[in-house]
């Protein structure tokens, strides 16, 4: 048990500060977990390997939950992963609940945290073996079932569709990139547009953008009264938080953290996918379909605890094969670069110290962000009392302020933030819906890259159905979740006409 | 306690790598301010990271300034440095930065008429091809052969750069021991290296384009495993490899790495008489504006963290090979260099 000498008060101070630093970052619209470890990787030289990985996974593990936190008080997706939370989020702190929905999500995180290390930590390398199995073609499959819950989470199945297909047409503009296999050539803009869109639209300025900046300029159009009652939130008001609300959601748990495990031990497929895919098979299975979107707190459990076990999911590819699962774990690769250590398959085995220390890390990690959090959130759910026209304008600055950095220093982003706030605002106004545009946009071009591909390897579009029993397993999901979706939509047109009636 | 309060000081230097002063260099600094150095790479695994955190460290503490290194991509880090002109943004590439110009990639300006060559401080001896274990084919000479008997052999490659290159001599070597038969090489386009992996685990590839540091792990597999793997080519001069650190990478020894590169266990001619070879090298790019007496600073400050030596001892401990070479020195050697593999790549493409 050598690990223990390296398990110093250093070590412990560094993930818990990493964690509450991390949380911080989270929480502020247009900062990621990637940003915070980013920023941070040049530690690790002074540090040394041990300590700075623990303060890198603390940053990790708190910048992907500090996400909840916007999400739910101000309809703001902290980062992408928790665009699902605001769904259910947003309307319980409406109506006085916010300190309920944050804890929720906050017991969901930790839940999904502590399951993915646990896998992790048992099952690292027989689950790699499994993720190598998914070749482009199950990878474009997997990325289509995550697509398909554009049916379940629309209001209205056609114009759901439509909305996301639009988003899928916005996500093409700029180069099919030659990292990605490409052939490195611009698409869908006009010559003089290239300086600005060689690389498409940034994804958080987007989504922020439609998110935070249309839902504040629909607010500025309505007209803010300084003293208005009515746009005043009572924490007082809803159901309070207790543990029992967790009683019935063990399956979901369970469903959501494996799936959120699942879908970031596939290098490629992208943190979203997760929490979007266990949310709408909530949805689809739940007895209460028609609740979800308007305040169902097994919409939190869904949504959180699958963003959170994607850190542990994460981790497996990098760990077992040198690939990193998602954006932030392909910074966190850095630490070992810097220290001149290899990541491959054979890492585990011959750093083991190493291996134990950092899923010690990521355990403490997220107890530390659990206690942070929940012992916090009753004075950080009073940000929704704060009078709208004085809240409004720092939200707008910090998302600018967010949107310039996220891409290190690029104002076009800053545009594109107001840009997709405007046009939020008039989809609203049109009938366009926006979760699924969202969607749309960020599984496009993943979407795109894999299937081309599939049909560059393998020169026919049967092989889409017939690569492999994975495939068809795939596509057994894919068409069960669309016919959940349409049954559920009947279901909730059937109810409406009949209270309509009565 | 004392390592609590060490964590903490360092803590309060986040964000930026700080070192011990260097009186006289930082009096002389003409570059007010922090230093930005972007890369050309997005990856923070990637050799190119690697390399530029530790030349921009020991530049730090040299000059005395906090440097911090961003890896943005090729285009991004252009864009940058395009801006700042004082010095206060500077860019590390790698020979990418020509090659995607002769291979007409997007993005790619002649960097010779667009930037000022900076120092060049590391080599790279690492670039190479991989072929599965259970892989017909056991060297480059069979896999050569093959393709010249009609065999179609597949190549995953990123195109327009350091792994084309490789993939280009193949197929030159392949017309001149077979001509007309250099079209049974095929690239198979794709990303990262883990893309890579995938398209030989999936059984897409038979040769995939690899390095040391990223595939080293995989070639200690035993055979029966899917992911197993064998190195059959290193680019770099086998008299540029010999310089590395003799431990190698991971379990393999510099010497048997030594066994695929040119000349000692591996052809690929190159014409009658040359093989073919390539170390692929690491430089600083400089806005073209930046002042003579910005560089010349830059360039006495690495010289000297060339002769007090550590940085050699970090470069090789990470598989690199130190190469210093002034700006001025660094630009008639990268001309020449770009110059000749013009000529190869132009006379494949006749």
């Amino acid at each position: 048990m050598e690990f223990l000498e390296l398990l110093s008060p250093s070590y412990f101070l560094l993930a818990a500060a990493g964690s509450i630093i991390g949380i911080i970052f989270g929480a502020i619209p247009g900062m990621t977990a990637t940003m915070a470890v980013a920023v941070c990787l040049p530690l690790t030289y002074t540090l040394g390997l041990h300590e700075g990985l623990a303060l890198l996974l603390g940053l990790y593990v708190g910048g992907i939950s500090g996400g909840l936190v916007p999400a739910i008080l101000l309809n703001i997706p902290g980062t992408p992963s928790s665009i699902t939370t605001t769904f259910d989020g947003y309307p319980m702190a409406q109506r006085g609940e916010a300190e309920r929905a944050l804890k929720i999500c906050i017991v969901a995180s930790l839940f999904g945290g502590f399951f993915s290390a646990i896998i992790l930590f048992f099952f690292a390398p027989i689950l790699a073996d499994f993720a190598i199995k998914f070749s482009y073609v199950e990878k474009f499959l997997m990325i289509f079932f995550a697509m398909s819950v554009i049916a379940s989470l629309s209001k209205n199945i056609l114009m759901g569709v439509f909305s996301g297909l639009i988003g899928v047409l916005l996500s093409l503009i700029g180069t099919y990139d030659v990292s990605n296999g490409g052939n490195g050539e611009y698409r869908l803009m006009a010559t003089w547009m290239e300086p600005y869109l060689a690389y498409g639209f940034s994804l958080l300025p987007v989504l922020i953008g439609l998110f935070g900046i249309s839902t504040i300029i629909e607010e500025a159009e309505k007209g803010v009264k300084e003293n208005s009652l009515e746009n005043k939130v009572n924490l007082t008001k809803g159901t309070p938080f207790r543990f029992n609300v967790f009683k019935g959601q063990t399956g979901n748990l369970l469903r959501s953290s494996s799936i959120g495990t699942f879908i970031g031990m596939l290098p490629g497929i992208g943190g979203s996918a997760a929490s979007i895919l266990s949310y709408t098979q909530q949805k689809n299975l739940s007895k209460n379909p028609e609740k979800m979107g308007k305040g169902a707190p097994e919409g939190l459990v869904a949504s959180e605890s699958a963003n959170n076990a994607l850190t542990g999911g994460a981790l497996i590819p990098l760990l077992s094969l040198g690939i990193p699962g998602d954006s932030t774990t392909a910074v966190l690769i850095g630490a070992f670069t810097l220290q001149g250590l290899q990541v491959g398959p054979l890492f585990i085995g011959e750093n083991i110290d190493t291996w134990y220390s950092m899923v010690t890390g990521l355990m403490f990690a997220n107890v530390v962000m659990f206690i942070a959090m929940f012992y916090a959130i009753r004075y950080i759910a009073k940000v929704v009392l704060i009078p709208k026209f004085i809240l409004y304008p720092i939200i707008v600055m910090m998302c600018a302020v967010g949107a310039y950095a996220i891409n290190y220093g690029i104002m076009f982003d800053v545009w594109t933030l107001f840009l997709f706030g405007v046009a939020g605002w008039i989809f609203g106004k049109i009938g366009i819906e926006v979760a699924p545009l969202v969607i749309g946009f960020i599984l496009g071009s993943s979407a795109e890259v894999y299937f081309v591909k599939s049909l560059e390897s393998y020169g026919e579009y049967s092989i889409l159905v017939t690569k492999s029993p994975i495939a068809l397993v795939l596509w057994g999901l894919i068409i069960l979740s669309i016919v959940l979706s349409v049954i559920i939509h009947r279901k909730s047109k059937q109810q409406a006409t009949e209270e309509a009636a009565q | 306690m004392k390592n609590i309060m060490h964590t903490a000081k360092v803590m309060l230097l986040a964000g930026s790598v700080v070192a011990a002063p260097a009186i006289t260099f930082a009096a002389d600094n003409p570059i007010r301010g922090n230093i930005r150095i972007v890369i050309g790479s997005k990856s923070t695994g990637g050799d190119t990271y690697q390399a530029s955190s530790i030349i921009a460290e020991a530049l730090a503490a040299k000059i005395d300034a906090n440097i911090k290194v961003d890896a943005v991509g090729f285009s991004a880090g252009y864009q940058a440095l395009e801006r700042v002109p004082s010095g206060n943004t500077l860019m590390i590439f790698h020979d990418q930065a020509y090659l995607g110009h002769l291979y007409k990639q997007k993005g790619y300006e002649d960097p010779f008429k667009q930037w000022q060559i900076g120092p060049s401080f590391a080599t790279n001896p690492g670039n190479g091809y991989l072929v599965p274990k259970n892989s017909p084919y056991k060297n480059m000479d069979e896999i050569l052969n093959a393709a010249g008997n009609g065999q179609t052999i597949r190549v995953a490659i990123q195109p327009g750069g350091v792994s084309e290159i490789g993939y280009t001599a193949m197929k030159n070597a392949v017309r001149l021991a077979y001509p007309g038969q250099e079209d049974n090489l095929v690239a198979l386009n794709t990303g990262s290296q883990s893309d890579k992996n995938q398209a030989m685990f999936d059984g897409l590839a038979d040769v995939i384009n690899g390095s040391v540091q990223a595939n080293e792990q995989y070639t200690r597999l035993p055979a029966d495993d899917q992911k197993a793997m064998n190195f059959v080519w290193l680019t770099a001069k086998s008299s540029t490899l010999q310089n590395a650190n003799p431990e190698g990478m991971g379990q393999t020894s510099r010497d048997e790495l030594l066994q695929y590169a040119s000349g000692l266990g591996v052809r690929v001619p190159m014409d009658a008489e040359n093989d073919f070879t390539f170390d692929k090298e690491f430089f600083f790019l400089y806005n073209k504006r930046m002042s003579p007496e910005v560089v010349a600073f830059l360039d006495n400050a690495l010289a000297e963290v060339f002769a007090d030596g550590k940085v050699q001892e970090t470069l090789k401990k990470s598989f690199f090979i130190p190469n210093f070479r002034t700006s001025a020195e660094a630009q008639k050697h990268f001309k020449a260099k770009r110059d000749s593999y013009a000529k190869i790549i132009e006379s494949l493409q006749k």
